[in-house]
């Protein structure tokens, strides 16, 4: 009886998870998004998806199999239920009423219910719900192997329909129309292609683990001389594949890419700060707009400096300009606990943005207009690199870029595990203690916050170069909190895991057109959940890790935590937070 | 002997800051005064309009200072169950500010009085439930998780919440049905106030007197007071803390609501992110007074608004700014900065004996 009520409270809450994304609009946005032609819309993905976790939900808990699958399918089959009840709910309101609500439109509604009579579409949607539930209720059942299968195989179904606009092109620049025939039409698989491509993925899926392990195992009996070989070689093939990026992915992509690299840089400017020395700095875009403002002023012919230096003369001076102001500020404010930091921090921003905005300062910083024509990275809008050829376009910011970027993180890999890296840590995890030890607490904070300030402004700089023009507007609160979320996703203090982070909150939503105005919310969406069910991220540090690994004594047997598409069983995983 | 010279360079500093800050101001108002660009007139009409919106912080503010009583964190997202609130309330308003066919006065203009009340009520309950929801669903599970983690929740919650309304009433700025017996102005011992200001300011004192006298007279009140001095003290006298917590939400998510309606009469406006700065300047209004006071929020509140609408004009009209109204959000931005650097209890709060 008890479980019965469980399975009741568990549909209700699919329900209302059901319609909330039907409500903020995410299902109607992806609703003419193909997955598979004909047969499958991401936004009907996302609707019944929770069906599927709330089964799963239901199935984890104790019991016999029989008794699992029952709640499973029960928890879907009222979650349907009470979904179909609240969309008649809707549909029996007055218009007036309904336009509350601006996204429950006809389109919507009708969707919600697969384009049939109310009552056909209600019952539809319990049956649906009692499959899925079921389905979902299976995965806990099921040995994991299966489970990653079909988990990476729907995975990788997905990807391949939202990747089509880039590479359909790819395909056809290389002749292969034939491939492109078989896979797409329109925007979404065939049905034969996504069987074939669920199978190949889930092959992948399964064998992917063994064959790390077996590669390790290699690793690890070979000899010292064959295992530096093999890392150089893989260095190579990595720094290989990150440089001839741009040449296989086209210039839509390699503009995405570029963004993806500012954010890497941004996120481990700002992971130094709040993950190595744990001050929490909600004010980061106050330098990103100082290094993009001083560049603008130096190189800009326009602006009110009019000093016209290239980019490369005035990179110094707005890096040292930078963590200059950084130390500056940083100086009064260290000495302030944790949570009260960070909301000054976030003054200091808020102060910036409104400065360069204010009409008071328009003849230094051009005000709502910003500042124009600041030349592009290079001076001349191309380049030649051996073996590549001419590189222009987005490309030309791509490869600096990427240099910085590598400046960066091998700089903050070097810091991490020096005596700085170690007195930071110690002063993240108790202040008091760390000083007791011999720590200067001030000189550390501060060299941590100008370490993030020059960082941060590089970004900055780079962003003015690459749009040639900077404008109040852009520098908002809402940049100091995804570059949060960035470094929150990837794991506060892991290098590997800014980059994670970074292709995964920026890349990943310029590839759907349609995420762009739900971006926001899913970044407080990712940073809340992250907080409560895995705050150590999915790329953990290294050491943490390690620390983990030997507390639970049992090697990561059935984990999938670390599968983003699937943030599910982290639920159990979450007492891990050191 | 170095770590002396060290500490002493910050010291150095803090005294040019404090140093700076109290010539900038003294110059800046000599300027002003003796130039005599606004008229007493002027400075008068800036002082009320500082109080009414002061007020509106206040209500926030209490939001932010009960929670950190009992919980010792920034609840970041305050500012959006406020705005939550105004969004909801809209809706209200807006159905009974429909003229009537038969009459074509709106049921909001014929009986203004039940009007309002059923808006604030919409406001107050809608507020309530997000605050409470937030604080089940995000805080709790981080009770006992170290001091920064709560504080990223909130923030996350902060864009959650306000994007989600966003995606659930749109981008649009919606316009707040006015009252036609609020518009004009109220002879008040020969000072002409704005109406909307003069409702707001008694609004907002009524509902602190209320919240006073529950806090100070009833048991729930008192429960309250006891889990914010020490909660596990609080639990073995026989308080039920989760529940105080719970009612402690509620009770700030009311406040909020109420704040979130007030500040539609004062500016007619609502959008999804206009919590984001009155949430802000809210915090820095009950930093200001001493987090944790109730009475210094109230205090600090009303500061604040009179500082940021009088303060620009004073400050920098002397000195030939151009549009000093601008710069508001960088006066209210740089209080917040100063009081936690100089004065991080506040005005009426104690230093932290830890």
């Amino acid at each position: 009886m008890a479980m019965l009520r469980r399975a009741i409270a568990a549909g209700l809450v699919v329900a209302i998870v059901m319609l909330y994304l039907a409500g903020v609009g995410l299902i109607g946005a992806f609703a003419d998004r193909q997955v598979v032609t004909g047969y499958l819309s991401l936004g009907r993905l996302m609707l019944l998806a929770p069906l599927m976790i709330g089964g799963y939900g239901m199935a984890r808990q104790a019991g016999s199999i029989v008794r699992r699958l029952t709640l499973g399918a029960a928890a879907g089959g009222i979650g349907g239920a009470v979904f179909a009840l609240g969309i008649l709910a809707v549909l029996a309101l007055s218009p007036g009423v309904r336009d509350v609500f601006i996204r429950f439109n006809d389109d919507l509604l009708s969707f919600a219910l697969f384009g049939l009579e109310p009552g056909p579409g209600a019952v539809l949607n319990v049956g649906l719900g009692m499959v899925l539930g079921l389905v979902g209720a299976s995965l806990p059942v099921v040995p994991p192997v299966v489970r990653r299968g079909l988990l990476v195989g729907v995975a990788g179904v997905v990807l391949m329909s939202g990747l089509e606009p880039f590479v359909r092109p790819r395909l056809t620049d290389f002749d292969l129309h034939d491939v492109v025939l078989f896979l797409y039409e329109d925007q979404g698989l065939l049905p034969l292609a996504a069987v074939v491509v669920f199978a190949v993925s889930a092959l992948l899926g399964v064998l992917w683990r063994p064959a790390r392990a077996e590669v390790q195992r290699r690793f690890a009996e070979a000899d010292p001389g064959a295992q530096r070989v093999a890392r150089w070689v893989a260095a190579l093939l990595l720094i290989s594949f990150i440089v001839t990026l741009p040449q296989l992915t086209g210039v839509f992509l390699t503009q995405v890419l570029v963004l993806v690299g500012l954010y890497i840089l941004l996120g481990l400017g700002l992971n130094i700060v709040v993950g190595y020395a744990g001050l929490l700095d909600l004010g980061y875009v106050a330098f990103y707009a100082v290094g993009a403002y001083f560049t603008a002023l130096l190189t800009s012919p326009t602006s009110s400096l009019a000093i016209g230096l290239s980019f490369w003369a005035a990179l110094p001076l707005v890096v040292i300009g930078s963590a200059m102001i950084g130390l500056f500020i940083g100086a009064p404010v260290l000495r302030l606990r944790g949570d009260y930091l960070a909301i000054v921090t976030l003054g200091f921003g808020e102060i910036a943005r409104v400065l360069f905005l204010s009409d008071a300062l328009a003849p230094w910083f051009g005000g709502v207009q910003g500042i124009l024509s600041i030349p592009d990275i290079i001076g001349e809008g191309s380049y030649t690199i051996p073996l590549l050829g001419e590189i222009k376009g987005p490309a030309a910011t791509y490869y600096p870029l990427v240099a910085f970027c590598g400046v960066a993180a091998f700089v903050a890999w070097r810091l991490k595990y020096s005596r700085t890296g170690r007195a930071w840590n110690a002063m993240r995890e108790d202040e008091d203690v760390a000083q007791a030890t011999g720590v200067n607490i001030v000189n550390y904070k501060l060299l941590a916050f100008a370490m993030g300030a020059a960082i941060g402004c590089l970004g900055g700089a780079i962003f003015a170069t690459h749009l040639e023009s900077v404008f109040p507007g852009t520098f908002n609160v809402l940049v100091s909190i995804t570059v949060l979320a960035v470094v929150i996703l990837g794991g506060m203090g892991s290098i590997p895991g800014v980059v994670f982070g970074s292709l995964a909150l920026i890349g990943l939503p310029e590839l759907l057109r349609e995420f762009a105005e739900f971006k926001l919310l899913v970044y407080g969406g990712v940073v809340m959940l992250m907080m409560i069910l895995r705050p150590e991220g999915f790329v953990p540090d290294v050491t943490r890790r390690r620390e983990l690994h030997e507390a639970e004594e049992e090697p990561e047997e059935d984990d999938d935590t670390a599968d983003p598409e699937n943030p599910e069983p982290t639920a159990t995983a979450a007492p891990s937070q050191a | 002997m170095r770590r002396i010279r060290r500490v002493s360079l910050v010291d150095v500093i803090l005294w040019a800051i404090r140093i700076g800050v109290v010539v900038f101001v003294a110059l800046g108002t000599y300027f002003t005064l003796s130039a005599g660009l606004l008229s007493g007139e002027n400075w008068r009409d800036l002082l009320i309009f500082g109080i009414a919106q002061g007020s509106v912080y206040a209500l926030i503010a209490l939001g932010y200072t009960l929670v950190y009583g009992v919980l010792l964190m920034i609840n970041f997202a305050h500012g959006d169950v406020f705005m939550f609130g105004a969004m909801t309330a809209f809706f209200t308003a807006d159905a009974l500010a429909a003229p009537d066919p038969s009459t074509g006065i709106s049921p909001l203009n014929a009986n203004p009085v039940f009007g309002m009340a059923l808006v604030l009520a919409t406001a107050m309950l809608s507020a309530m439930i997000v605050a409470v929801l937030l604080e089940r669903l995000a805080y709790r599970p981080l009770r006992r998780a170290p001091r920064l983690v709560p504080l990223i929740t909130a923030i996350g919650a902060s864009l959650f919440i306000s994007n989600s309304v966003r995606g659930l009433y749109g981008e649009r700025v919606l316009a707040y049905p006015q009252l036609e017996i609020l518009q004009g102005t109220l002879d008040l011992f020969g000072i002409p106030v704005l109406k909307t200001q003069a409702v707001v300011i008694v609004g907002a004192a009524l509902t602190m007197v209320l919240l006073y006298w529950f806090v100070e007279r009833t048991r729930t009140g008192r429960a309250m007071r006891a889990v914010s001095e020490n909660k596990d003290t609080a639990a073995l006298m026989g308080i039920d803390v989760d529940r105080t917590i719970t009612i402690t939400f509620a009770v700030g998510g009311m406040l909020a609501g109420a704040a979130g309606v007030l500040y539609a009469i004062v500016f007619p406006q609502v959008h999804w992110f206009m919590g984001f700065l009155p949430g802000i300047k809210a915090f820095t209004a009950a930093v200001l007074g001493g987090i944790g006071s109730i009475i210094g929020a109230m205090l600090g509140g009303v500061s604040l608004g009179i500082l940021e609408s009088v303060a620009p004009n004073l400050l920098l009209l002397g000195f030939g700014v151009p549009s000093p109204n601008q710069l508001r959000d960088v006066v209210a931005f740089s209080v917040l900065v100063l009081v936690l650097i100089f004065r991080p209890y506040g005005l009426l709060g104690r230093p932290e004996g830890k």
